[in-house]
């Protein structure tokens, strides 16, 4: 050790053994200091601290509804053999179960309680011991459901339920000539199983916060469509192994995986692959014959007639074939067998006119016609005689007669005569006409598929294009999709909402309030130091020397608040936690929150409090040094009231101005009022600063008293009275406006412009509706014949399922539910307002972007925009990718962001868009209903009812977009609260404003003393003081707030006026008690001492 | 008018300062205390001032014992009785001296008669002791000698019947020391305002009408 450092030790020792010993003597002052420092540290760390608990319960509660769940592989809304699942896991080594994912609801069976938002699962023995719940099995007939849906529904074990949902009939519904019969299944189940969390209870892959509702059942009990088979429609893997998935499910898939079969055609010997979905995807068929090139597509299809002059034959099937097959019928005419030449009087080169239900058209049923010229007329034993050319559609190819299809179309009994009766009793299906694939394709190609039938030239065996269809069968283009379950639910939780930073926010005037204290407090502390500072800077010690000694002094007891400070903070975060599962729930939506410890929020809260400490105590210290070391003497500078006069008056007058311009201009009135409050607010401190400064008129009617002296002590030191008055008042008015902000139901979002799109009702549906309710059709299947319901008008949405992205759920999401709406309608009656659009300008309407697709396989959508912000964190322009019902990519632009909507928590895209990359979507789920606003209650009560049996839920429109403010408005209820503490806390720093004033002043109260004014009388004098200060706050902050929020008074209810009366009766009383506690500890002998110096 | 009987003082750090000592003052009687540093004179003026208590013996006062009374009484038995004059002149900075003057009036509620009345008199005195132009001055404006004559203006607005002075000269120059030692002995003369004044200066205790040495706890006289 050299010399130099030899003497350093021993002198900084003594510097550190001196700052103790300043310590130890001031320690009643510094006491406040360390207090101060811990509130702010506790209210950093426990911010802190929430956000981490906040992200943990999320990752928590995603987790446990996974269970062992790593990846899923989604059919979407097609289905495939369980068995499936057995070969990935062989092929794989990983564990794998499917499942069947379904809508639905369910009720209590004895007391007629129902929950609709029910996550339907069916699932076989494999279930729950792959998610380690051992024995646990679901039998035929019973029903296991989680604790949260026994709770809604008060059922225990062994009674029963009613469930309805939707079964696993692969052909969808609302495919061409699918039976139009309900193919909602409606089973009464035994509870035999009330299942825990822990037993994977809580099952469900979504991402969201809230504990789902769940129902297990037997997937048998599920079985729908023609042969009852048994279905599923996802896989769950637990990744013990690494594996590609897209090469398994590709190497393991067969055609009869996904409801595909080969046949022979008896007629032709020709091989025939077909679907149980009737329809072969157009993707599917290209793949396929891409692999096979010797196949060709056929597409059969039901015309309503044919008709040449005045004969017509109804109802017949007309293949579209190819070429390559079928030579000659690529002419462009049509080939028609001879029985319908028969029936027709044909010859070939006659027109006849064929007409069809367009496929486009839907549940609309448009009917299109076509004339064909007859190039030919076919044999009755020809290659053209096969039965087999009739795709197997369920509700026509079992029946025995024409009469009793079930085409899911209107079938004209008159139309049908005997002679058609015969041709089906002989014949079957057999079509009676023909034409070019490539013909049929265009007319008849639909969103569900180009063909109805692949055939092979019989030279190939069957098992032979088995085996080369397997290739063809790679997951993207059969529908499958493939996702990481756990990661998306992780990631979901790791960018949800960042509570730290809510938190941090919502405290803003408790940090502030913190600060201003540990000022005060510094300042206090420094005060009393003053002698000892003064004396050593006489004996020679540098500015920078006692700077440091104080900025140590100062530092030490920053790490001594800020130490026990954080660890309060842990008990902060364990009462917001509480308060956030409990009544605050409406900003969680879960009670499901715990807290969490982690030493990251620790580490970071005690270096951000001690960083900012320590910046403030520096500018404090140098600030103290400047004044200290300043010459004495100095002349005290006096305000001009003049010139505060001046400044009053213009401000005031300017309020005027803008204070009726508020009340002439009732478009802007909102952001007229609020300037007008705040220049309210800037003159009433204006006021009192000319209250302080004024020369005091002398003469009157009653002698002055001390308190007129004393106010003068204000006149040279305004700042004592302006920056208190500044605080309580910024307090008060930040707590009313953020009153004013509470989001409510107004008028004008009842309108056509506003959040509900003039709507009256919102509904949705458990189980989706087929009907058009605002056809007669519609009406007269649910009975919706009322008079009084003749105005009532029903815009129906259709719905693919996704994680919610409203501000209901906190974690982040990537996929939110498609809504498939009738964008037109919106356009016509001018329905809701936007907040961004992608190309402002180029469209009359944003609406109208929902009709340009802008490429292959992209569209435009349109969300909330707090959804587009804070749900899916995309602006508009950005590109969400989907995954369409066949598998290819679906790239959906934002073009637009709606102003709060109640489609919050949906991306709106056209209906005709999702019903053609979602052709499966089964009617509608969602629902907007208009009419008589004096018969909402009536249309909400009778929809209600009639569509009971679908889980049909209305409510007010308002009410739907009500009840997303709950968030918002709980959010300001926790900024309330928190504020008013910081308010509080801030008034306790009039109290130190109290002290100081009195330490800088003690000498003079001395000499009152000895003059012979009582302590009481000085207690009064400086309490005086400090009350008035206090009113002159409440008053500024209450009259500038209620300027300010006055279009929120005068519309009617939404100031919580009893709560702000009461949060500013609060502070009043806070502040009197502060300043009564402060003035009590001046002591009288203290002052006395002061005046017995020798 | 005043008597001390036997009273002693003592503190903890600074052992005994004032021993069974007596003192009788009589109505417009002028005394300077001397005595070293330390040896408790600013004690005895406390201690007369109510501004301390004795740990034993008596103060009385117009045949009042003093010694005994609480906070309040004190207060009173000072506005009324004492005017204080001391080595800072402890004058408000943000008053006037005019305003600093008028001060102690608002120890108590006061009338507007009475208030009045004792605004001449204290223009009457600030005019005898030649301090009228700086009513409406500040005492940052003003010299250390015209703040300590306006601190004497001050402490004689009640009408006391006793003048306690500590140090008035301490921080004055000879010239405005002497001054003020005129002005005290002026008063004196002219009003039988009685006197008792705590000094190191033997120029301002030769000037009053008896002259004491504090040493050792007790008083003795020249």
């Amino acid at each position: 050790m050299n010399s130099k450092l030899k003497n350093i030790i021993p002198m900084k020792s003594d510097i550190l053994r001196m700052i103790l010993k300043s310590l130890v003597y001031h320690r009643k002052d510094a006491v406040y200091q360390i207090i101060i420092i811990s509130v702010l540290s506790a209210v950093i760390s426990g911010s802190l601290f929430t956000g981490h608990s906040v992200r943990s319960s999320l990752k928590r509660a995603s987790l446990e509804k996974l269970g062992s769940t790593d990846i899923i592989i989604s059919s979407g809304l097609r289905y495939f053999d369980p068995a499936l699942s057995e070969k990935v896991s062989a092929a794989t080594g990983n564990p794998a179960v499917s499942i069947l994912e379904t809508d639905g609801y369910c009720s209590n069976f004895s007391t007629g309680v129902t929950a609709l938002n029910v996550r339907i699962y069916g699932t076989d023995d494999t279930f729950f011991p792959f998610h380690g719940s051992g024995s646990l099995r679901i039998a035929r007939g019973e029903a296991g459901i989680n604790q949260s849906l026994a709770r809604h529904l008060d059922i225990g074990e062994g009674e029963e339920i009613i469930v309805r949902f939707r079964e696993t009939d692969p052909l969808p519904s609302n495919a061409p000539f699918a039976p139009a019969k309900d193919d909602h299944g409606s089973v009464v189940l035994k509870v035999s199983h009330i299942i825990p969390p822990e037993r994977g209870g809580n099952f469900s892959p979504g991402i969201s916060q809230q504990i789902p509702m769940v129902l297990f059942l037997n997937m048998a009990d599920m079985a729908g469509g023609q042969n009852k088979r048994i279905q599923a429609n996802r896989i769950l893997v637990s990744q013990v192994n690494k594996a590609d998935y897209n090469e398994i499910l590709s190497s393991v898939l067969t055609p009869a995986d996904i409801g595909l079969s080969l046949r022979t055609s008896a007629k032709t010997g020709e091989r025939e692959l077909i679907s149980d979905r009737i329809f072969l995807d157009s993707l599917l068929v290209s793949e396929i014959l891409g692999n096979i090139p010797t196949g060709e597509p056929v597409l059969t299809y039901l015309v309503n007639s044919f008709r040449i002059r005045d004969k017509s034959t109804p109802y017949s099937f007309v293949a579209a074939l190819p070429g390559h097959l079928y030579p000659g019928i690529d002419t462009g005419g049509i080939i028609i067998n001879k029985w319908l030449a028969a029936d027709l009087d044909a010859v070939p080169g006659d027109t006849v006119r064929l007409s069809w239900y367009d496929p486009a058209s839907g549940k609309s049923l448009e009917e299109k016609s076509r004339d064909f010229y007859i190039a030919a007329i076919a044999g009755d034993n020809g290659h053209y005689a096969d039965s087999s050319l009739m795709p197997d559609f369920p509700g026509i190819s079992g029946s025995t007669t024409c009469a009793g299809w079930d085409a899911g179309v209107p079938i004209l009994l008159a139309q049908i005569r005997k002679k058609d009766e015969d041709y089906w009793n002989r014949y079957r299906g057999t079509p009676k006409a023909f034409i070019s694939y490539e013909i049929g394709k265009r007319l008849w190609g639909n969103n569900f598929g180009t063909a109805t039938a692949l055939r092979f030239p019989s030279s190939l065996s069957i098992e032979e294009i088995d085996g080369r269809l397997r290739s063809s069968l790679i997951p993207s283009v059969t529908g499958f999709s493939i996702s990481n379950a756990r990661d998306s639910a992780l990631e979901g939780a790791a960018q949800s909402v960042d509570f730290s930073s809510l938190f941090l926010s919502l405290s803003f005037f408790m940090i502030v309030s913190c600060l201003i204290l540990l000022s005060f407090a510094v300042s206090v502390y420094f005060d009393t130091r003053k002698k000892q500072t003064a004396i050593m800077y006489a004996l020679g010690f540098r500015n920078s020397f006692l700077r440091n000694q104080l900025f140590c002094e100062s530092g030490l007891l920053s790490f001594a608040g800020a130490l026990p400070g954080v660890f309060l903070g842990y008990l902060l975060n364990l009462l917001i936690i509480r308060a956030l599962n409990s009544v605050w729930s409406g900003a969680v939506q879960t009670t499901a929150l715990s807290a969490d410890f982690s030493i990251l929020p620790l580490l970071y809260a005690f270096s951000s409090v001690l960083v900012i400490s320590l910046i403030l105590i520096f500018f404090k210290s140098r600030q103290f040094l400047r004044q200290l070391t300043k010459p004495a003497g100095g002349v005290m500078k006096k305000h001009s009231p003049r010139i505060n006069l001046a400044a009053f008056s213009a401000v005031l007058t300017v309020f005027i101005i803008v204070f009726v311009c508020g009340f002439t201009l009732p478009d802007y009135s909102t952001t007229l009022f609020f300037v007008s409050g705040t220049i309210l607010f800037a003159s009433v401190v204006l006021l009192a600063r000319f209250f302080y400064i004024r020369e005091s008129p002398e003469a009157g009617s009653k002698a002055p008293s001390a308190f007129t002296f004393q106010k003068k002590y204000y006149s040279f030191h305004p700042s004592h009275i302006v920056t208190p008055v500044i605080f309580i008042a910024a307090g008060i008015f930040a707590l009313m406006i953020t009153g004013a902000n509470k989001l409510i139901l107004t008028d004008k979002m009842l309108e056509r412009p506003g959040g509900t799109g003039g709507y009256l009702l919102w509904a949705e549906s458990a189980v989706p509706v087929k009907e058009d309710l605002s056809a007669g059709s519609g009406r007269a299947e649910y009975g919706l014949n009322e008079e009084e319901l003749k105005d009532m008008s029903v815009i129906q949405c259709s719905r693919v399922t996704g994680d919610d992205a409203s501000c209901l759920n906190l974690n982040y999401v990537a996929s939110p539910p498609l809504l498939g709406v009738d964008y037109r309608e919106f356009i016509k009656r001018k329905a809701f307002s936007f907040a961004s659009v992608i190309r402002p300008g180029k469209y009359t309407d944003p609406w109208e972007l929902l009709g340009n697709n802008p490429g292959e396989n992209t569209i435009y959508g349109i969300a909330d925009q707090t959804v587009l912000q804070w749900g899916l964190q995309v602006r508009t322009g950005d590109t969400l990718v989907f995954r369409s019902e066949n598998g290819q990519p679906l790239n959906v632009i934002i073009g637009a962001g709606l102003k709060s909507s109640v489609f919050q928590g949906y991306l709106l895209i056209s209906k005709e868009n999702l019903s053609h990359f979602y052709p499966s979507v089964e009617g509608s789920s969602v629902f907007l209903v208009d009419g008589l606003p004096e018969l909402s209650e009536f249309y909400g009560k009778i929809l209600n009812e009639r569509l009971s049996g679908y889980g049909f839920s209305a409510i007010s429109a308002g009410e739907k977009l009500a009840s997303f403010f709950r968030v918002t408005n709980t959010y300001l209820n926790v900024f309330a609260v928190f504020g008013t503490f910081g308010m509080i806390l801030g008034i306790t720093g009039l109290g130190f404003v109290l002290l100081r004033n009195y330490n800088i002043r003690k000498h003079e109260f001395a000499f009152l003393s000895a003059s012979g004014y009582t302590v009481e009388r000085i207690r009064k004098l400086i309490l005086r003081d400090q009350l008035i200060i206090l009113a002159w706050g409440v008053v500024c902050g209450t009259v500038s707030g209620i300027t300010a929020t006055i279009p929120s008074l005068r519309s009617g209810s939404e100031m919580p006026l009893g709560l702000l009366a009461a949060m500013i009766l609060l502070v009043i009383i806070t502040g009197t008690a502060v300043l009564y506690f402060s003035a009590g500890g001046i002591k009288s002998s203290e002052l006395i001492s002061l005046l017995r110096k020798e | 008018m005043l008597e001390l009987k036997k009273v002693s003082k003592s503190y903890t750090q600074r052992g005994m300062v004032l021993g069974d000592l007596d003192l009788v003052v009589r109505d417009g009687d002028a005394i300077a205390v001397t005595g070293p540093s330390g040896s408790g004179k600013t004690t005895l003026i406390n201690i007369i001032g109510t501004l301390d208590h004795p740990d034993s013996g008596d103060v009385i006062f117009r045949g009042r014992s003093v010694s005994t009374l609480d906070a309040d009484e004190s207060a009173s038995y000072r506005n009324r009785n004492i005017g204080f004059v001391f080595q800072d002149h402890l004058l408000l900075p943000h008053l006037t001296v005019g305003e600093n003057i008028l001060l102690p009036l608002f120890a108590s509620d006061i009338g507007l008669s009475e208030y009045e009345e004792k605004k001449k008199n204290a223009s009457g005195l600030m005019k005898r002791i030649g301090i009228s132009p700086l009513a409406g001055k500040y005492p940052f404006q003003i010299s250390g000698g015209e703040a300590q004559r306006a601190t004497l203006v001050r402490a004689l607005i009640n009408k006391p019947s006793l003048l306690l002075a500590d140090e008035p000269t301490g921080s004055l120059d000879a010239e405005n020391a002497r001054i003020l030692g005129d002005l005290l002995v002026e008063i004196n003369r002219e009003t039988g305002l009685t006197l008792l004044i705590v000094t190191h200066s033997d120029a301002l205790a030769s000037r009053m009408k008896t002259h004491l040495i504090l040493e050792n706890g007790k008083l003795k006289t020249i």
